[in-house]
């Protein structure tokens, strides 16, 4: 009699245990949020956005033909005094429970971040659905809900196309930084490195860019576009850089991997161009009379990409005088970065990390006023190697 | 008592899954900043030479538990008493080591489920391993080992190839001088794991060849020392001192920052396997200890008896310790240092080597 009870007991005990329905959620009743808007309103509370999938529309539209079905993304928006707030209270609009743990993307509106991020990742951090390597970018010209609003032609998701564009860009042309929100923090927390964001505009018609319409023209009538380099002092944003200033900042950064650098040659300025393949940055400290300067020591590789100008590449001397003058490009482009920056009082290269590893006790002296009174005036030295390896499938161009 | 018999490999294996157990997962040491991993190896050193005392014990007495060589050491009355005080103190530590193993598990995974169900399943687990014994638990360990060990070499391998390691962020290495790095070992590192060790007392007499039980218990903290000290440099190598300060548990939030070719990311369960393993391995020792210890002081011949009313009373106890987790981690990290682990690690143990050498020496031992 005991043994039949015993299994009895075991089996019921098993079966309630294994099916691990205690705090169950049905797919169909999760609204996978891809990514979070964030503005401010008029009386100053957060304006959140959520954009969420619409899974029906994301793999449906092309069995269909295409452009049959809804539009792949909806934009849920709420307010409240804190994110946390905010995100509960979107319930009141959607049939769905807002599911975090695919949160592909942060988009933050200019506006709050000129007025400061502190408190904006908290909620990000702590929580345990949401992950600190999703991607952030600022809204730079419009707000972060109308960013996420516009419906984007090849990703069908448009949180897909900005980090799939983020993290090609990075690599194939080195004007913006794919960071992701755990980056941020960290730059928030350092006394010795500030945060630099990318920035996303609209191009186009933001009204025009939510339609469904948008996406099916060859020539959509709103498009996103990273543009800019939001420079952040503490937690706020200063300025914003273009451009080769952008790049300046990136090389020091070392996050440079590939790059078009084009050089003036016998008096035509657009004359040759270079392209990185590996690029490394180290940075030193010197210490003189307890005054600290830094070297920046850049090393690329790359091939010459395209000339303009007749010119025999075969001749080895005139490709080292080539690394010379791409050199120099690199070098100008750099210490207009710092300059930039040294101007604004906000050390985003991290050069006080670089000086609290070199001497900890001079850093301890140093570091609550570093960005405002000894950054500024840092002695920065460049050194740039640019060496040429190959030229391509041609040696001397057709042009004569 | 238990007539069963593990062997060295066993004994060296239940070493290791033990010492990695929670320590792996808690911010260990992180008051040393940056230098916690120097922390660590010292606190690894200096664990050596406590074990070295345990040891030096278990050689007077090679077939004897703790609990009941004590009585030989200071004598009857003293001795009771002793042992009651070590069965207490191993029976808290695996109710401590169950709190903390729910309370990881509510935080990142099971957010809506009560501690107390959580806690029942490892407990109901950590019972039956007890009841089946000595070796059951042993050859278990032989299993879950390769597992951790698999889990372990494939987890670094992919942090590494994700590119978040940044060396740079162990530096400046002794920032603040020795002071920062010793003041840690002297309050954590030394006492969790490698103090734990204090526990193994209770289980040499199971080993088949007690000569070699030395070998196999200091390779196994070397071993786990090295790995700690190497987990907690690569938590710092990837979040930074400051993040891994304020996390609640580092290793979690450097996996999660594993992203390997856009598929190999969310390896959280990593996380969750390792606590797992480790956690019940460390319930389950204290657990089997303090059993096996009551079996022996109140002379049962069968500790299978005693482990349902035990486990129930340890249950009860790792749900009732503390009202939240951080009252619960701040108990651990101050008040248990210093009123438990610090007289019943070390001085305690000293004072009977001591006792017990004088003993030897002037003849008037072993009555």
């Amino acid at each position: 009699m005991k043994r039949p009870i015993a299994m009895f007991v075991s089996f019921f005990v098993c079966a309630v245990l294994l099916a691990g329905c205690w705090s169950k959620k049905e797919l169909t009743d999760l609204a996978v949020v891809i990514a979070v808007g964030l503005d401010k309103t008029k009386d100053g509370r957060y304006l959140a956005s959520f954009q969420v999938v619409n899974p029906g529309n994301v793999a449906g539209a092309l069995q269909r033909g295409g452009g049959a079905g809804g539009v792949p993304v909806s934009i849920y928006t709420s307010t409240g005094d804190t994110l946390v707030e905010a995100s509960r209270k979107a319930s009141k609009k959607l049939s769905r429970i807002l599911y975090y743990a695919h949160t592909n993307l942060v988009v933050i509106s200019e506006e709050v971040a000129r007025q400061g991020l502190n408190g904006v990742f908290d909620a990000m951090e702590r929580s345990h659905q949401f992950r600190t390597t999703a991607r952030l970018v600022i809204a730079h010209g419009h707000s972060a809900k109308e960013v996420l609003s516009v419906l984007t032609p090849i990703d069908k998701i448009s949180a897909n196309q900005i980090i799939k564009t983020l993290e090609f860009s990075e690599m194939s042309w080195g004007q913006t930084i794919n960071t992701d929100v755990w980056w941020a923090i960290r730059g928030l927390t350092s006394s010795g490195r500030n945060t630099v964001v990318t920035g996303v505009v609209i191009e186009g018609n933001p009204q025009q860019g939510k339609r469904q319409t948008n996406v099916q023209s060859s020539v959509p009538d709103a498009r996103i576009s990273l543009d800019g380099l939001a420079l952040f002092k503490k937690d706020r944003l200063v300025r914003w850089v273009n451009g080769s200033t952008e790049r300046g900042v990136l090389w020091v950064l070392d996050r440079i991997k590939q790059t078009n650098i084009t050089i003036p040659w016998k008096g035509k300025k657009e004359a040759i161009a270079y392209r990185t393949m590996g690029v490394k940055t180290g940075l030193k400290v010197k210490l003189k009379n307890g005054q600290p300067s830094i070297l920046v020591h850049i090393q690329t590789e790359g091939d010459i990409s395209e000339t303009y100008v007749p010119i025999n590449l075969a001749d080895y001397r005139l490709l080292f005088q080539l690394e010379k003058a791409i050199g120099r490009d690199i070098e100008r482009e750099v210490k207009q970065a710092i300059e930039t920056a040294q101007h604004e009082k906000t050390d985003v290269f991290g050069f006080g990390e670089a000086v609290h590893r070199a001497d900890p006790l001079l850093w301890k002296r140093i570091k609550k006023e570093w960005d405002d009174r000894y950054f500024p005036h840092l002695r920065v030295t460049v050194k740039v190697d640019a060496s040429i390896r190959r030229t391509g499938l041609r040696n001397t161009p057709y042009i004569k | 008592m238990e007539h069963s018999k593990i062997n060295v490999r066993q004994l060296f294996v239940l070493i290791v899954l033990f010492e990695h157990g929670s320590a792996m997962v808690i911010p260990l040491g992180v008051s040393a900043k940056q230098d916690m991993w120097i922390a660590i190896l010292l606190g690894l050193a200096l664990g050596l030479l406590l074990f070295l005392v345990y040891e030096r014990l278990f050689h007077y007495y090679p077939d004897q538990p703790l609990t009941s060589y004590v009585t030989h050491i200071v004598g009857k009355p003293l001795g009771k008493l002793l042992a009651v005080l070590y069965i207490t103190y191993f029976f808290y530590i695996a109710a401590r080591v169950l709190r903390d193993f729910g309370e990881l598990l509510l935080t990142f995974a099971y957010p809506e489920t009560p501690l107390f169900v959580l806690n029942v399943l490892m407990a109901m687990t950590v019972m039956y391993s007890a009841y089946k014994g000595i070796e059951v638990l042993a050859r278990t360990g032989e299993l879950l080992y390769t597992l951790l060990q698999i889990l372990a070499v494939v987890g670094f391998i992919l942090v590494i190839a994700s590119g978040v390691v940044d060396l740079t962020q162990l530096q400046p290495v002794l920032e603040e001088g020795w002071k920062r790095v010793w003041k840690t070992v002297f309050t954590e590192t030394l006492y969790v794991p490698f103090g734990e060790m204090i526990v193994f007392t209770m289980l040499f007499p199971y080993l088949n060849r007690p000569e070699k039980a030395r070998r196999a218990a200091v390779a196994g903290m070397v071993l786990t020392g090295i790995n700690l000290a190497i987990i907690m440099a690569v938590n710092t190598a990837v979040l930074g001192a400051d993040a891994v300060s304020r996390s609640s548990f580092p290793l979690l939030d450097t996996i999660r920052r594993i992203q390997v070719a856009h598929f190999l990311e969310r390896l959280d369960v990593f996380f969750m396997v390792a606590l797992v393993i480790g956690g019940f391995f460390k319930v389950s020792i204290f657990f089997y200890a303090g059993v096996v210890g009551v079996a022996h002081v109140f002379g049962f011949s069968n500790h299978q008896r005693l482990v349902y009313p035990f486990g129930a009373l340890v249950l009860l106890w790792s749900v009732a310790m503390a009202s939240n987790y951080w009252e619960h981690i701040h108990e651990g990290l101050k008040i248990v240092t210093l009123y438990l682990h610090i007289p019943l690690q070390i001085i305690i143990p000293v004072l009977l080597l001591v006792i017990a050498a004088i003993r030897r020496r002037f003849g008037s031992s072993a009555k």
